[in-house]
Order: C-alpha cells, then sequence, then structure tokens
C-alpha cells in the first residue's frame, strides 16, 4: 500500500491506495497551525480504516504547503501530484483547474499525462478558497449555505474589486443598502471565477477541463466559473482529496522504479 | 519506510568572482577619497555617461546599486521605511524608496552627499520623478536627459541620436560652469576605450556560456557585472573581466562546469533577487545552471574612441530597457538556440514595470513559438516584504519536476 498526504493551506488530506492504484481509504482533518500534526492525524485516520499502520506503508510521498515538515519517503510539488490524480480519474482532460484555501493553479496536460504548463496565483488571497472563507465570516454564513444561496440569485451584483480587503468592505455596504444576499453571494463567487479565469487564460482552455480542490465543492463557484469559461467542467467525485490521491500514486510509481 | 535528504550538489564560484568585494569596498572609499578633496561627485541613474563625467573630474556613484547592495546585505529595511514614512508609496520602485530613504535619513553611509543629480530617462520614467524628489529634498542641482524611445535601428544614426548628443553636450557645458572644470579630450578617449575594453572582454566571456558544462554560472554573472554597472572607463574594470575571462577560459579547457552535473541549462529573465539569492543555489542544487541572463548582456557596450559622444549617445539609447521589444526579440530564438537553453525563469518583478511588461511577449515567445517551458513568479528585486520564499521554491519544485519528466 502507498500514502500520499497533501498538507494545504487549510485542510491536510491523506489517501492510501493500493497496488492497483485504487483508493483503499482516505481522510481529511483541517490543518491548524501544525502540519506536522495534521499530517499525523490525517495519516491515522486513513491507516485507521484500513487497519494499518505507518509501517505497512511501502513508499509516503508528500505534497503542498507543509510538505517539509512531513515524514515521507519524498515530496513532491501540488502540479505533479494533481496532474497524476487527474490523469488517472479524468483521462480526457487536458486542462485543469484547482482552487484550495490559499493557492489557486491551472495546468495544462498533455493525452500522457505529463505537464506541459502551469500557472498560479500570485501570494494574495483573491481567487482563492480563504476569499470565501472570508466574506462567509463577514456574511455570518457558513460556506455551504452560500454555495446554495448562489443559485438564488436573481441579479448578482458587480464587485468592484477582488482584493479581499476592499471587497470585504464593499460586501458590507452592499448588504447595508438592503441588496439581497443571494445577489451578493452570486458576485463575489463571479468575482474570483473572473479571477480565476483571468489567471488560467495565460495557459488556455483545452478540453476536457477538470475543476478540482477544496473550492470546487463549492457548487454555486463552479456554476460562476463554469459560465465564466464557457466549457462545461468534468469533476472529480471528490475534487479535495485529488492532490492527496495523485502523491499516492506517485508513491507507487517511485517504489516501483527504486533501483 | 525511510527518510529520504537528497543530497547537495556542489557547485562552485569563480576565484575571480571573490574580489567583487574587495572591488566595492575600494569604490564606495574612492568616492569619499574624492569628496575629502573637495571635488564633486554625481549620483547617476546606470545608463548615464560615466566616460563623459571621468573626463570633466567628477566621481559618478549610482544609487542603484546602493540598492541592490543593501538589500543584498539585508540593511534595506530601514530606509524603504525612512521613504515610506515620507509618503513614497510601496508600488514605487524599491531602488528609489531606498535612495530616497538614504536621503532623508542623512546620508549616512558609504554614499558621500552628491554634488550634482544625473540621469537619462532611458530605463524607466522612475527616474525623472526620482531625480526631482532628491532635487527637493537634497537641493542638488540636477540634470534630466532624454532618451527617446528607440523604434528602429535608424534612430541610433539618425536626428534621435542627435538630439542625444546636443544634449550631452549641454550636460558637458553645465557642468564646466558649475564646477570650474573643463572637459579633459584625452582622459575622455581613453575612459571610452576602457568601457569598450571591459564590454568587449565580459561578452565574450557570456559567449562561452554555450559550452557545456557551463563554465560560469548565475551567482557569478549576478556579482560580476558589478565592474560594468558602475565602473565602465576605468582600468580596475578592465582587469577584472581580463581575469575573469582567463579564469573561465580556463575552466572551459578543462571541462569544469559550475555544477557537478548539469542536467539542465536555464534563461533567467529579470534583475536579481538581492535578497534572496540562495535561489540561484537552490537551482543549482536540483541540476539546473543558470546560462543565460538578458539582464548579464545589457551592460555590455561596444564603443568607439574616435567618435566618442556619439557613441556614447548611442550607449545611452540603446540600453535593453529603452528599445522596443520586437528589436529586442529579434535574435531571441538563436540565443535560445546557441545556449542549449532548456527552460526559462522569468521574474516579475514588481519594482520595475519597464521589465516585467514586455515578459508578456517573451513567456508568449516561449511558449508559442520556441517550445520552451517557462516558469513566471512575482517578488520585488530588492524588497524582501514583497516575495513569499515558500510560494516561489514550490513553484520552482513543480517547474524542475516538469522539466525532468519532458
Ligand atoms: S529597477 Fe526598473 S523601475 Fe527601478 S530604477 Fe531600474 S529600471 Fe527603473
Amino acid at each position: 500500500m502507498y500514502l500520499g498526504i497533501d498538507t494545504g493551506a487549510s485542510a491536510t488530506k491523506a489517501v492510501i491506495v493500493d497496488r492497483r492504484g485504487e483508493i483503499a481509504s482516505q481522510a481529511i482533518v483541517p490543518s491548524g497551525v501544525n502540519f506536522k500534526v495534521s499530517s499525523e492525524m490525517a495519516a491515522k485516520k486513513a491507516l485507521d480504516a484500513v487497519r494499518l499502520d505507518l509501517e505497512d506503508m511501502l513508499y509516503v510521498v508528500s505534497t503542498g504547503y507543509g510538505k517539509a515538515l512531513v515524514n515521507s519517503t519524498s515530496k513532491s510539488s501540488e502540479i505533479a501530484c494533481i496532474s497524476r490524480g487527474v490523469y488517472r480519474l479524468i483521462p480526457s482532460a487536458r486542462t485543469i483547474i484547482d482552487v484550495g484555501g490559499q493557492d489557486s493553479k491551472a495546468i495544462r496536460i498533455s493525452k500522457d499525462g505529463k505537464v506541459l504548463n502551469f500557472v498560479m496565483n500570485d501570494k494574495c488571497a483573491a481567487g482563492t478558497g480563504r476569499f470565501l472563507e472570508i466574506m462567509s465570516n463577514t456574511l455570518q454564513r457558513p460556506i455551504e449555505e452560500l454555495s446554495m444561496l448562489h443559485f438564488k440569485a436573481k441579479k448578482p451584483v458587480k464587485m468592484s474589486s477582488t482584493c479581499t480587503v476592499f471587497a470585504e468592505s464593499e460586501v458590507v455596504s452592499q448588504m447595508s443598502q438592503g441588496i439581497k444576499i443571494e445577489d451578493v453571494i452570486a458576485g463575489l463567487h463571479e468575482a474570483i471565477a473572473e479571477r480565476i479565469y483571468t489567471m488560467a487564460s495565460r495557459i488556455g482552455f483545452e478540453q476536457d477541463v477538470a475543476f478540482t480542490g477544496g473550492v470546487s465543492k463549492n457548487k454555486g463557484f463552479v456554476d460562476a466559473l463554469r459560465k465564466k469559461i464557457c466549457l462545461s467542467p468534468v469533476l472529480p467525485e471528490e475534487p479535495q482529496i485529488v492532490c492527496a490521491f495523485g502523491a499516492a500514486l506517485l508513491a507507487m510509481k517511485k517504489h516501483k522504479e527504486k533501483p | 519506510m525511510k527518510l529520504n535528504s537528497r543530497k547537495k550538489k556542489r557547485s562552485r564560484v569563480l576565484q575571480t568572482t571573490r574580489k567583487i568585494g574587495e572591488l566595492i569596498v575600494n569604490y564606495f572609499s574612492k568616492a569619499w577619497d574624492v569628496k575629502t578633496q573637495d571635488k564633486p561627485v554625481a549620483w547617476i541613474t546606470v545608463f548615464t555617461p560615466v566616460e563623459l563625467l571621468y573626463a570633466l573630474d567628477v566621481y559618478p556613484i549610482a544609487p542603484e546599486h546602493f540598492g541592490a547592495l543593501c538589500s543584498a546585505r539585508g540593511t534595506i529595511l530601514d530606509y524603504l521605511k525612512e521613504a515610506e514614512k515620507e509618503g513614497y508609496s510601496q508600488d514605487l520602485c524599491s531602488y528609489s524608496r531606498c535612495c530616497l530613504g538614504y536621503a532623508l535619513s542623512g546620508l549616512n553611509g558609504p554614499m558621500p552627499a552628491p554634488d550634482m543629480l544625473v540621469t537619462f530617462r532611458n530605463a524607466c520614467d522612475v527616474y525623472v520623478k526620482w531625480w526631482q524628489s532628491l532635487h527637493i529634498h537634497l537641493g542638488t542641482p540636477m540634470f534630466i536627459g532624454e532618451a527617446p524611445y528607440v523604434l528602429t535601428y535608424d534612430d541610433l544614426n539618425n536626428y534621435v541620436l542627435d538630439y542625444v548628443v546636443k544634449q550631452l553636450e549641454q550636460l558637458i557645458e553645465l557642468t564646466q560652469n558649475k564646477f570650474g572644470v573643463k572637459l579633459d579630450m584625452e582622459k575622455l578617449v581613453n575612459a571610452v576605450n576602457l568601457s569598450d575594453k571591459a564590454s568587449e572582454l565580459w561578452l565574450q566571456t557570456l559567449k562561452l556560456r554555450r559550452v557545456r558544462p557551463c563554465p560560469l554560472g548565475g551567482r557569478d554573472s549576478a556579482s560580476d557585472i558589478f565592474p560594468l554597472v558602475v565602473m565602465q572607463g576605468t582600468e580596475e574594470a578592465v582587469e577584472f573581466y581580463d581575469e575573469l575571462l582567463a579564469e573561465v577560459r580556463d575552466r572551459v579547457k578543462r571541462k569544469e562546469g559550475v555544477i557537478e552535473k548539469e542536467e539542465f541549462r536555464l534563461m533567467f529573465d529579470g534583475i536579481w533577487l538581492w535578497h534572496a539569492f540562495d535561489i540561484i543555489k537552490y537551482f543549482e542544487d536540483k541540476g539546473a545552471v543558470f546560462v543565460h541572463e538578458p539582464y548579464s548582456e545589457a551592460w555590455a557596450f561596444r564603443l568607439d574612441s574616435s567618435k566618442p559622444l556619439e557613441s556614447i549617445a548611442r550607449k545611452v539609447l540603446s540600453m535593453g530597457l529603452n528599445t522596443d521589444i520586437d528589436l529586442r526579440m529579434e535574435k531571441f530564438a538563436d540565443t535560445i538556440e546557441d545556449y542549449h537553453i532548456d527552460g526559462a525563469i522569468l521574474f516579475s518583478n514588481r519594482s520595475c514595470k519597464s521589465w516585467s511588461a514586455p515578459q508578456l511577449v517573451t513567456a508568449e515567445t516561449l511558449n508559442n513559438q520556441l517550445n520552451i517551458p517557462y516558469l513566471m513568479f512575482e517578488g520585488d528585486m530588492a524588497d524582501p516584504r514583497q516575495y513569499s520564499e515558500a510560494q516561489v521554491k514550490g513553484r520552482i519544485d513543480a517547474f524542475m519536476e516538469m522539466l525532468s519528466e519532458s
């Protein structure tokens, strides 16, 4: 068995695959402030589910923000892991849009799954899950609720800024003007979709387009991005664990290649 | 399960490169000598005709270089904050903020106060406003020359050139009147010859980087440009490049590269990140060596001492950032081929819009015409607050994995 651990900015994911690369078990825990602890927790949870110990893992690959802090056989970039995960789940995908807690990425892959090019958002939180988290705090509604309210919107507002700080005060002022919450939410989703679209345009969209990352669980956001790129995306069943799954597949590959 | 610690690869910096530190110390102490002898010191921007100033017995120093130095030595923040306190925005070029902060905090450091401020608006518009601000804060007389943007090579011979020559004449006249000095023609010819010689030697050295394994890496080139940046027209610069060329030739002969096992040959586009210089080593540890940078080449200009003023004017005009991007891209494909480049790193610099904006053209060309993978990341050359190390290194990891797979 092989283990992949993805230490994301907001959640840490662990996936175990069997020797055929099929998912045997998976776990998601909040990252907190200590990646070492969260990665151990995630690994334990995934291992417990199949009643195995860390020693039973032939190879462990870690990836994500805290990868350096994780006890693993080797480390890999998120780009490599996401691509591998997607290639296995959706072989027809040529473009991947991954939106995570603190990063968004667009990746182009070849028909044999190789990374051809990629771009990532720069530094600020606009266009990432963090932006939505902050807005959900401002609006005092959980993200899941925002996701559903999105579909009730009749006239989504136009946000004039995707800067998280500016957008926050804009949202407050819109709410005080009596604008409907669903219109504000749809406006926010459109704003980050726009931002991601602009970034991904640098490498272009080739079909099929796959969406991955935790934020792709947000149906409202997916709807906004789908409309923006005018293409229907393909979504894996569990978009949030694709990167950890890819890491586990890489662990399998690396183990087989080992001299 | 075993923990895998990837062993760091050994990489070598040239012996000659190690002499740069001493040259820098001498360069600043000379400025103070000049100052104590009551001779004029000019603050200049880096593409200003230093040869003319030497011939007028004015000692030029470049605050841009000072900014890079402060950033590399970790002392820049105090100056940046001083300028920001005065109201200069963090969006301004960090070299200018550093210099203004230095001026505002009493000029206590290696750069003596200027007796004259000289710039030509060629690399960027920032120069003009920066120099005007210095003039306001320090009350020092200034000369701002205009260098029209070069759209065709004809501009280097037609009225555009004449226009710059005229301004050089004005600069001479102004300096003569201000300090009661006289332009020494012999000194001018000598300085022009020395500049030309240093450039020639540097260009020859850079050409040797086409060889596999590459004998001179990014950590060398980033330092080795120093004499051309601020000491053009001096004997010391020529001596330095002579020695450097000899050492590099020797490496080539011995087939000795920067790193033991050269796996990837990369181009770096942009100004180096002075505060995060270790990223060059980060690449080298992954088996990648920088073999070409437009930035390193930018400092070399061939000059003709039989027509000193025209020649200097051409240099002021044709500096890289003042030439149309299409002209700059003409030889790009050849460069990629000649240097056997496998990938490119484009550093999008928040400070320098002049450099970053045309990178979109470079990226397009790499991607669509040359099929060379590239990585673009954002940061600032001198302000460490505008840079996220973990994020950039994460990207480098991904890029290198991509290169090794392809
Ligand atoms: S770094 Fe760019 S903006 Fe700053 S002075 Fe140099 S050319 Fe101008």
